[in-house]
């Protein structure tokens, strides 16, 4: 059986796209390259944070949703999770990171992002 | 001089000799290493792939989907090599039994891919206008800077909760149809906004036709869904070895 065989789709070139784009953004190594090493660390570091901060704004969303929070508790998250966001933005442009990149390939257990 | 050490394209659940005539990388004669009811199926190699190239690759996956088609396969990582014979020995010595349990899983089966995209862009986009922008449920009272910042937040999450729920919808529809001749499923989904659905069936030999049917039927009533077929592949998405018995 060739690979033509195997792979069927009447869309090709849409899913090559696709799936190249996935792999332009994320990759599956660190680069550990010597004269780049210091954006590869900041970019593993930043994508822990990220997702960190994701989750605290999920969470702070879901709250809002509940009608669990007061309004000095929406006040107060509100604030920290600005903060942190102008700060994420700040170490990204020091590192010259964008938003796709900050993002992680596990293998067989997917994207952590 | 080139030093010769030994390339592993899989492991199978035959201890039997392969009859020479199969070629791996750089054609030299792919053979079977028996360890006791088991063996590790490789070739002679000198140690050096410099570029990596695409037919490399492809000759490692022809190899293994030609022992596929006599025996249960584990598919072993591209360019996976040994120094010498004896530490392929110690290795499945040290992993046999994981290597049982999974090719006694695996056996008789093969692994499918399924890829399908939506709009997802536009259908986010249409979701958001029918939003106006203005999501006010539950509402939040204020107009300091940080509840207008929650308030924005606030309504995008909305928007990507409808966005995951059409998602969900329309990824259930696919499974329905695909998921009652699978054995095992692994789901990605989402993976871009576009990419709605990355996915893998392992399924039994005797069902594939009946899998195959029921993938046409999904396609014909996918609406403006694109999607892709693939395989049979090795069950590469299937192995479950522990991470200090990956090969």
């Amino acid at each position: 059986m060739t690979m033509d065989e195997k792979v069927l789709t009447d869309s090709a070139p849409v899913f090559i796209e696709e799936i190249e784009k996935l792999q332009e953004v994320i990759p599956r190594k660190i680069n550990a390259d010597p004269k780049n090493v210091e954006k590869g660390v900041a970019k593993l570091v930043l994508t822990l944070i990220e997702l960190v901060r994701k989750l605290l704004e999920k969470q702070a969303m879901k709250r809002v949703e509940g009608g669990s929070l007061s309004d000095d508790d929406v006040e107060r998250i509100g604030e920290t999770l600005m903060k942190l966001e102008k700060k994420m933005f700040e170490l990204k442009g020091i590192f010259g990171l964008e938003d796709e990149e900050l993002n992680l390939n596990l293998g067989p257990l997917g994207d952590l992002l | 001089m080139i030093k010769m050490s030994i390339y592993i394209y899989g492991i199978t659940d035959s201890k039997d000799k392969l009859d020479g005539s199969l070629k791996g990388l750089e054609k030299a004669v792919v053979y079977n290493m028996p360890y006791q009811d088991i063996g590790a199926v490789v070739s002679d190699f000198n140690g050096e792939i410099r570029p990596i190239a695409e037919s490399c690759v492809m000759k490692h996956e022809e190899v293994i989907e030609e022992i596929m088609r006599d025996f249960t396969v584990l598919p072993v990582k591209f360019l996976t090599i040994f120094e010498k014979q004896e530490n392929v020995l110690i290795m499945m010595k040290e992993r046999y039994d994981g290597f049982k349990e999974n090719l006694n899983r695996l056996r008789n089966k093969a692994e499918f891919g399924i890829k399908i995209i939506w709009a997802g862009g536009k259908i986010k986009e249409n979701i958001s206008d029918s939003h106006n922008g203005n999501v006010q449920d539950p509402p939040i009272s204020g107009n300091s800077p940080a509840k207008n910042y929650m308030r924005e937040k606030f309504g995008k999450y909305k928007i990507n909760s409808e966005f995951e729920a059409a998602a969900n919808k329309r990824i259930k529809m696919v499974d329905d149809f695909l998921s009652k001749f699978a054995a095992e499923k692994k789901l990605n989904v989402l993976k871009s906004e576009n990419l709605l659905l990355d996915a893998s069936y392992l399924v039994e030999r005797d069902k594939e036709c009946k899998f195959r049917a029921a993938f046409e039927h999904f396609k014909n009533i996918s609406g403006d869904m694109k999607s892709l077929f693939s395989g049979p592949w090795p069950p590469y998405n299937f192995i479950n070895l522990p991470i200090k018995d990956k090969v």
